[in-house]
C-alpha cells in the first residue's frame, strides 16, 4: 500500500479557496476523555490547514458550549464546523442547528464519532485510541474542507390523508386527522366499516362492546364533512412523490367499477389481520365441537343464559392455546400476544353465563401483560384451571364414542401426568396472520417482514413510519396487537401525518444523488440500481440521460458505484470529499497494534 | 397411562370449604415453607393441583393429607391468599366423606342444618332410650347401675361399636389399599422377608408410638408458634393432652371392665380416690378436659390458622368430647359428695347418651382423623425407611 507522506497531505493546491473551520473535541464527561487524550487531539488539529479554532469542551452539547460555538462562528467568520463527539444519531441535528443559528450553512457541519467508534471500543489502549481519534478528526476536517453550501429541499404538501382500512385503527385515525384539520379519504374493501372489532361483543380490558364502540365511531365519521368514505373500494395506483401523492381508488359497484384519483399528502395503511385457520385435523379441527377462537367469541357473544353448541348444552370447555402461533421454523414463529388475554376474557364471559361450566386452559406460556394479568387472575379465581404443556408435547383431541371430546395433555404442573379431559367443547385459541395484500404492497412499495406483516422503521423509536416517506402503517397490519394498541398506533400515525402536513411544506435533506448530464451516457445502469425508483431517463441536449428526482431520493448512494462514467455524486458525501477524508485518515497512521489481551 | 380426570372434583370439594383455592397459581411457596414437606411427602401445592385438575383417587388416597398438622405457615406465606392450609383441611374432610360409604359424613359436612338435626336426633334417641329403660333412683347412695342397668349400657355399647367398627374398618381398609397402590406397597414388601417384617414393625412403631402418642413432628417441626405461645397452650401439647386423656380414659374403662369380668371389683362400686384405676381415670379425665377446653377457647377466638374456618361438625366433635368429660367429672363429684344427689342420675344419663353418640360419629366426623392419620403415618414411616424401598 502506498502511503502519502505527511508533507504531501499538507501541501494543498493553492487554487483551492481557503476555508475557516472550527474543530471541537468533546470530553463527553469522561466517556471519551478517560480513554482518548483529548488535549493531544486538540493540539494535533490546531495547526491543520484551514483549522482556525480548536477546542476541547467537557460537554460539546451543553448549552454554554453551543453558545461558544455560535460566538466563534460569528467572530472568526467560520464556514465549516467539525465536532468530534458521539454518534451522529444522537447530536447531528443539534450541531446542524448550532450552525444554522450562527448563519453558517448547516451542511458544512461534520460530526465525527469518537465515542462509539473509538473510546468505547478501545478502553484498554489509550494511545491507540488517541491516534485513531486524531485520524478520524482529520478525516472529518478534510470532508468539511470540500463541502458545498447545500440548501434543504422544500416540498409543498397536500393537507389530505388517504386512510386504507376501516377497522378500529383506521376509523380512529380518520377522526383524529379530521380533528387536527386534515382532510381524510377513507377506503374500505368490505361493504361495511368496522372490521374485526365491529363484530365483537364485550372486549377486554373494560368489557366495552366492540360493536357499540365502532358504531359510535362510524356515526362520528358520517357527521364529518371532511371525511369521505368509500366502501367496497381499494387502492389501485399511486404516483407522485412525498407530500403530493396522486392515488387512484377503484370503487367496486354492482354495475361497474368507478375509478378516480385524489391528491394526498400522506397515506395511512391500516388493513388489519386475518385469523389463523387451522389445517384439517390440526388439534382435531374438523371434528364437531372443535372451534376457533373467533367462532367461540361469536358463540359466547350471542349466548344468553346457558351456553350451547349445535343444540348441545356445553358443560365443560378445553381451550388449546398458541394454535397457529409460535410454530416451529417455517410456520408462524411469532406470538400473537392478544389471544391469551382474549381467551381469559372469554372464559370470564362464560363464567357470567353459567359459573358451573368447567373450563380448562391448556397453554404453553401465558402472555397477559400489564393490566391484562388482572383478567388472567380473575379467570383463575372464577374456577378456570390452567394447564401448562411442553413445547414439544402438544395436546391431542379425539372424539369419544359417547359423542363428547377427549383432550389428552401432559400437564407440567401435575407431575407431568398424561391426563385426559372429557369435555363438550374444544376451543382452538387461534392467533393472527397477515392479510394477503400483494397489490397494496406492490403499489405502495410497503416493506414486508419475514412474518408477512408490514415493517415499521423501528418498533419503538419510529413505530408507524415506513421507509417510504409519507406512508405510515398502523394496527394489526404491522404485527398482532390488541384493540388499544391498534388505536394507539392509528393515533400515532395521525400525529406523524400532522407533523408532515400541517406546515403546508416539508424540508428534505439535500443529501441526495446528482447526475452530471455531461458525463452521463444514458446506459440506464442506475435506473435498475435505485430501490426507490427515483431515477428516470430524460431527453437532454438531444440524447438520453438519467435524472434523479431529489424529493424521492433517499440518499442511499446505491446508484453511485454502478455508474461506469463516474457521473453520479452523492451531495454531502462526494467522491472528492470521501477520497480526501480517507487520505487524511491514513496519513501518519501508525502500524496497527495488536489488541491488548 | 393417561388418567381420565373428574371434571367436578374441585366444585364438589369446595362444598367442604377451601373457598379461596381457585386463586392458587401453583407457585409452590407453600411446599417450600412447609416444615413437614420433604422428598417422601410433598404438599400442599401438589395436592391443590390434584384437586384443581380432578384426580380424585390421587387426592383422597394419599398419606400426605394426613401428614399435615395445619400449622398455617403455608397460608401466611401464600402470595395469592389461596389459604392452602384450609385447603388441606378441606381435602381431609373430603377424604373422610369419600371413605365413609354411608354418606352420613358428607351430610354432616355439607349440609349443616340436616347434619345438626341428625346429631340432635341421635343424641335425643340415646337419651330417651336410656330414660325409657331406666330403673329406680336409690336415695341412700348413688346406685347408677340401678338407674340404667349395666348390661343395657354394655349391650348398646357393643352393638354401637360393631356398627362403628364396620364403617371404620371399611374406611381404613380402603384408605390403606389406595395409599398402598399409589406408593407401590405390596404384601410382599410388608411381610415378604425378615427385613420386610422389621421395616413394617418400625413403621408401625413410628406411626403409633413416635407420632400418634409422642407427637414428635407436631412438637418439633410444626413448632412455629413456640417463641410466642407459652408452653401450656402450645397446640401440640393441647393435642397430646387430649389424646393421652382420651386413651387414659379408654384404658381405665377397659381395666374397670376387666376387673369386673374377673370378679375383682364390680363396676360402679365405691372406691377411694387413690384407687389406681380411679386415679388413672381422674388424671386422664383432667388431661382430656384441659386439652378440649383449650381447643374450644382457641377455636372460638380463632387464634390459630387452623381455627379460622370452623364447621358445625368441628364444634360437634369438640362439644361432645367436652360434655362427656364434664359429665364424667360431675358423676365423680356426685359419687363422693355423700348421700345420693338426685341430679347425679340425670347427669349420668346425659353422660351415657353423649358418650354413645361420640362413638357413633367416629367415622362420620372430625373424629375419623384418629384412625386415618395413624394409617397414613404408617405409610409415611415406610416411605422414610429407604432400606427396603425396592422390595
Amino acid at each position: 500500500m502506498s502511503q502519502i507522506p505527511a508533507e504531501t497531505a499538507g501541501d494543498k493546491p493553492t487554487s483551492r479557496p481557503q476555508r475557516r473551520i472550527g474543530v471541537y473535541i468533546c470530553h463527553c464527561g469522561g466517556n471519551i476523555s478517560d480513554y482518548v487524550d483529548v488535549d493531544a487531539v486538540r493540539e494535533a488539529l490546531k495547526d491543520e490547514p484551514d483549522v482556525v479554532v480548536s477546542e476541547s469542551p467537557v460537554f460539546a452539547c451543553s448549552d454554554g458550549t453551543q453558545h461558544d460555538m455560535i460566538d466563534a462562528i460569528k467572530d472568526q467568520n467560520l464556514d465549516g464546523l467539525v465536532v468530534a463527539s458521539c454518534s451522529p444519531k444522537l447530536h447531528q441535528v443539534t450541531f446542524r442547528n448550532v450552525a444554522k443559528r450562527a448563519d453558517m450553512n448547516q451542511y458544512a457541519y461534520t460530526q465525527v464519532n469518537v465515542r462509539e467508534q473509538d473510546s468505547w471500543a478501545h478502553p484498554h489502549d489509550h494511545e491507540g485510541a488517541t491516534q485513531k481519534a486524531i485520524g478520524l478528526v482529520r478525516a472529518g476536517v478534510a470532508k468539511t474542507r470540500l463541502s458545498d453550501p447545500l440548501e434543504a429541499l422544500v416540498v409543498q404538501t397536500e393537507p389530505r390523508t388517504l386512510v386504507i382500512g376501516g377497522g378500529i385503527a383506521g376509523l380512529r385515525a380518520a377522526i383524529g386527522l379530521a380533528n387536527v384539520g386534515i382532510e381524510v379519504v377513507l377506503v374500505e374493501r368490505e361493504a361495511e366499516l368496522g372490521g374485526w372489532v365491529g363484530t365483537f361483543g364485550p372486549t377486554f380490558p373494560n368489557n366495552v362492546s366492540g360493536a357499540e364502540e365502532v358504531a359510535g365511531l362510524v356515526a362520528e365519521i358520517k357527521s364529518r364533512r371532511d371525511i369521505t368514505v368509500y366502501t367496497r373500494a381499494e387502492l389501485t395506483g399511486k404516483s407522485g412523490s412525498f407530500g403530493n401523492y396522486d392515488v387512484q381508488v377503484t370503487a367496486h359497484r354492482s354495475d361497474s367499477d368507478k375509478v378516480f384519483e385524489v391528491r394526498v399528502g400522506s397515506i395511512i395503511v391500516a388493513t388489519g389481520f386475518d385469523s389463523y385457520t387451522p389445517d384439517e385435523g390440526e388439534f382435531g379441527y374438523g371434528i364437531d365441537g372443535v372451534i376457533t377462537l373467533p367462532d367461540f367469541k361469536k358463540l359466547v357473544d350471542s349466548s344468553t343464559g346457558a351456553l350451547s353448541y349445535n343444540g348441545r348444552k356445553v358443560r365443560s370447555i378445553a381451550y388449546i392455546y398458541c394454535v397457529g402461533s409460535r410454530q416451529g421454523a417455517g410456520g408462524n414463529e411469532y406470538c400473537s400476544k392478544f389471544c391469551c388475554t382474549a381467551t381469559s376474557h372469554a372464559s370470564l364471559q362464560v363464567d357470567k353465563l353459567d359459573p358451573s361450566i368447567r373450563q380448562f386452559h391448556l397453554y404453553r406460556d401465558i402472555r397477559a401483560y400489564g393490566r391484562n394479568e388482572l383478567l388472567y387472575n380473575e379467570s383463575r379465581d372464577g374456577g378456570s384451571t390452567y394447564m401448562k404443556f411442553a413445547d414439544d408435547d402438544a395436546p391431542s383431541v379425539a372424539k369419544l364414542p359417547s359423542g363428547g371430546l377427549a383432550v389428552s395433555v401432559t400437564d407440567l404442573l401435575t407431575d407431568r401426568r398424561p391426563l385426559t379431559l372429557p369435555v363438550d367443547l374444544v376451543v382452538l385459541v387461534t392467533g393472527m396472520v397477515p392479510r394477503e395484500s400483494k397489490s397494496l404492497v406492490d403499489i405502495l412499495k410497503l416493506p414486508v417482514g419475514s412474518d408477512g406483516f408490514f415493517n415499521e422503521i423501528h418498533p419503538k423509536l419510529r413505530p408507524v413510519e415506513t421507509v417510504v416517506d409519507g406512508v405510515m402503517i398502523a394496527g394489526c397490519c404491522q404485527s398482532p396487537r390488541t384493540v388499544g394498541e391498534s388505536v394507539a398506533a392509528g393515533l400515532a400515525a395521525v400525529a406523524q401525518s400532522a407533523a408532515l402536513l400541517k406546515k403546508g411544506f416539508a424540508e428534505l435533506d439535500p443529501l441526495v444523488a446528482r447526475i452530471d448530464p455531461e458525463k452521463c451516457t444514458g446506459s440506464g445502469e442506475c435506473l435498475t440500481a435505485c430501490p426507490y425508483e427515483c431515477i428516470t431517463s430524460i431527453e437532454w441536449d438531444g440524447r438520453k440521460v438519467a435524472m434523479v428526482d431529489p424529493a424521492t431520493c433517499k440518499g442511499c448512494g446505491g446508484c453511485v458505484p454502478v455508474c461506469g462514467q463516474d457521473a453520479i455524486d452523492l451531495l454531502g458525501y462526494t467522491d472528492a470529499q470521501m477520497r480526501s477524508a480517507i487520505e487524511e485518515l491514513i496519513t501518519d497512521a501508525e502500524p496497527v497494534k495488536e489488541p491488548v489481551a | 397411562m393417561t388418567t381420565l380426570v373428574n371434571l367436578n372434583l374441585i366444585t364438589d370439594l369446595q362444598k367442604f370449604g377451601a373457598a379461596e383455592i381457585n386463586a392458587c397459581m401453583s407457585c409452590g411457596n407453600c411446599t417450600a415453607i412447609c416444615p413437614l414437606a420433604d422428598n417422601d411427602a410433598t404438599f400442599p401445592r401438589r395436592f391443590i393441583r390434584l384437586a384443581q385438575v380432578g384426580l380424585t383417587d390421587d387426592l383422597v388416597g394419599s398419606k400426605e393429607l394426613w401428614t399435615c398438622y395445619q400449622c398455617g405457615l403455608c397460608t401466611d406465606r401464600c402470595p395469592q391468599e389461596a389459604d392452602p392450609a384450609e385447603f388441606m383441611a378441606t381435602a381431609r374432610r373430603y377424604a373422610i366423606a369419600h371413605y365413609d360409604k354411608s354418606g352420613i359424613a358428607r351430610i354432616m359436612y355439607t349440609k349443616p342444618v340436616l347434619g345438626g338435626a341428625i346429631a340432635l336426633v341421635a343424641g335425643l334417641f340415646f337419651a330417651l332410650f336410656f330414660a325409657a329403660v331406666s330403673g329406680e333412683q336409690s336415695k341412700t347412695s348413688l346406685k347408677l347401675f340401678d338407674f340404667i342397668s349395666y348390661p343395657v349400657i354394655h349391650t348398646v355399647g357393643i352393638v354401637l361399636m360393631a356398627v362403628v367398627a364396620l364403617f371404620s374398618l371399611i374406611g381404613v381398609v380402603l384408605l390403606a389399599r389406595d395409599i398402598a397402590r399409589h406408593d407401590g406397597v405390596t404384601w410382599k414388601s410388608l411381610f415378604g422377608s425378615g427385613a420386610a417384617w422389621k421395616r413394617t414393625g418400625k413403621a408401625l412403631w413410628y406411626a403409633l408410638g413416635i407420632e400418634s402418642l409422642g407427637q414428635k413432628r407436631y412438637r418439633q417441626d410444626c413448632a412455629d408458634d413456640e417463641p410466642v405461645v407459652p408452653l401450656y397452650r402450645r397446640r401440640w401439647l393441647i393435642h397430646a393432652l387430649t389424646i393421652w386423656g382420651f386413651l387414659g380414659l379408654l384404658l381405665a374403662t377397659a381395666i374397670d371392665y376387666g376387673m369386673d369380668m374377673f370378679g375383682l371389683k364390680p363396676t360402679g362400686t365405691w372406691v377411694p380416690l387413690w384407687y389406681p384405676v380411679r386415679l388413672l381415670g381422674t388424671i386422664a379425665g383432667l388431661s382430656l378436659m384441659y386439652g378440649v377446653t383449650w381447643f374450644l377457647i382457641t377455636r372460638w377466638q380463632k387464634r390459630a390458622d387452623s381455627e379460622q374456618h370452623s364447621l358445625p361438625t368441628d364444634w360437634l366433635f369438640l362439644g361432645m368430647l367436652w360434655v362427656t368429660g364434664l359429665t364424667g367429672f360431675l358423676i365423680e363429684v356426685a359419687l363422693y359428695v355423700g348421700p345420693a344427689p338426685m341430679w347425679g342420675y340425670w347427669v349420668f344419663l346425659i353422660h351415657v347418651a353423649v358418650a354413645m353418640e361420640l362413638v357413633l360419629f367416629l367415622p362420620f366426623s372430625k373424629f375419623a382423623h384418629a384412625m386415618y392419620r395413624p394409617v397414613s403415618l404408617f405409610f409415611y414411616g415406610l416411605a422414610r425407611d429407604k432400606a427396603l424401598q425396592s422390595v
